[in-house]
């Protein structure tokens, strides 16, 4: 393994570790003294012949879990991977139940289909010369009071 | 499916308050030790006085094992209690062991010079035995027992009650 291979690798388990210091930040990216005495552990590890994981595991069984910045998907753990995925797959079958059930409640019931929508004792729609006949029609001001109709005939007088 | 979600939606909160409630009401400064209860790394170390030193060689039933710097402002709040150890103790049921932290001799030496003490204290190039036993910052210390097994760690400055507690339960026997 080259020199530049063994930085690169070496930059790479570091940017997994937590500094013990700075605690949100990778020991790669801290510029505290013990971060980067870590990093030349790591190194000298890699160095010596040890794998990536092997030198993950130093760490881990010195400062526990809490090392990784990432943590490893076993035991409790998981719960951090698996919950979101559970929360989000049972909000969608609630949601689904839900906006099925507030649809339902509106819409036709598929056994009636779009028939459904028409009631048998419905006005079919007026044709063009119904409503033409309807607006010359005599009746067409059958709906105004006689105090109405002596109103406007008053009107149309005094226009005269 | 009604009657089920009716109790169901009010009930599903819970378990995640309760998880967010017990993950805010913890003390951030507490961290977990990977490493108590295991067997204490072994080192072989120059004390300040240029002298070799392992760990093995020691012979007391109980080690007190302090990280600790001469930069460190509760080192200082914790010295009386390690000076009062070394004066209780017999060396040979108690041994007081410094170790010195991203430090350099001669600020130790004036330390020492300053607040008393004739514990030795053994130099660590590197910070290498402070990362293998876990070391977060300074003080930390560490009572290893007779099987030069880690019983108990204590992070941040002693007192004498907490070090004569720990003290005596291991010379007693028991674990921390």
């Amino acid at each position: 393994m080259s020199e530049a291979e063994l930085d690169q690798m070496a930059a790479e388990v570091a940017a997994q570790l937590r500094c013990p210091v700075c605690r949100n930040q990778s020991v790669l990216e801290s510029s505290s003294g013990l971060a980067r005495e870590m990093q030349s552990v790591v190194r000298d590890r890699l160095a010596a012949g040890e794998t990536p994981e092997e030198v993950r595991a130093y760490f881990v069984g010195r400062y526990g879990d809490w090392i990784l910045l990432k943590p490893e998907p076993k035991g409790i753990n998981l719960l951090v991977y698996l919950l979101p995925a559970a929360a989000l797959l049972f909000g969608g079958v609630l949601l689904y139940y839900r906006i099925r059930r507030w649809t339902g409640a509106t819409a036709p019931r598929p056994e009636e289909g779009l028939a459904g929508l028409e009631t048998p004792d419905a006005d079919p729609a007026p044709t063009e010369e119904a409503r033409a006949a309807e607006s010359t029609s005599p009746d067409a001001n059958e709906g105004l009071s006689e105090e109405e109709e002596e109103w406007i005939r008053q009107q149309i007088g005094s226009l005269g | 499916m009604k009657r089920f979600s009716r109790w169901l939606i009010p009930i599903l909160p819970i378990p995640a308050l309760a998880l967010l409630a017990f993950g805010l009401t913890r003390d951030v400064q507490v961290l977990p030790s990977a490493i108590v209860g295991e067997a204490a790394p072994e080192f072989h170390l120059e004390t300040m006085d240029g002298d070799s030193l392992r760990l093995a060689t020691l012979d007391a039933q109980v080690v007190v094992l302090n990280f600790w710097a001469s930069w460190c402002i509760p080192c200082r709040q914790e010295h009386p209690a390690l000076v009062r150890a070394t004066e209780v103790y017999d060396e040979s049921d108690v041994r007081v062991l410094g170790v010195l932290y991203q430090d350099t001799p001669e600020g130790a030496e004036r330390f020492m010079a300053r607040f008393g003490g004739e514990w030795e204290t053994v130099l660590d190039p590197g910070t290498r035995t402070a990362i293998d036993f876990g070391v977060y910052g300074v003080p930390e210390t560490f009572f290893i027992d007779g099987d030069r097994r880690i019983a108990y760690k204590h992070i941040g400055p002693l007192s004498w009650e907490i070090l004569q507690t720990k003290v005596d339960s291991l010379l007693a026997g028991g674990g921390a």
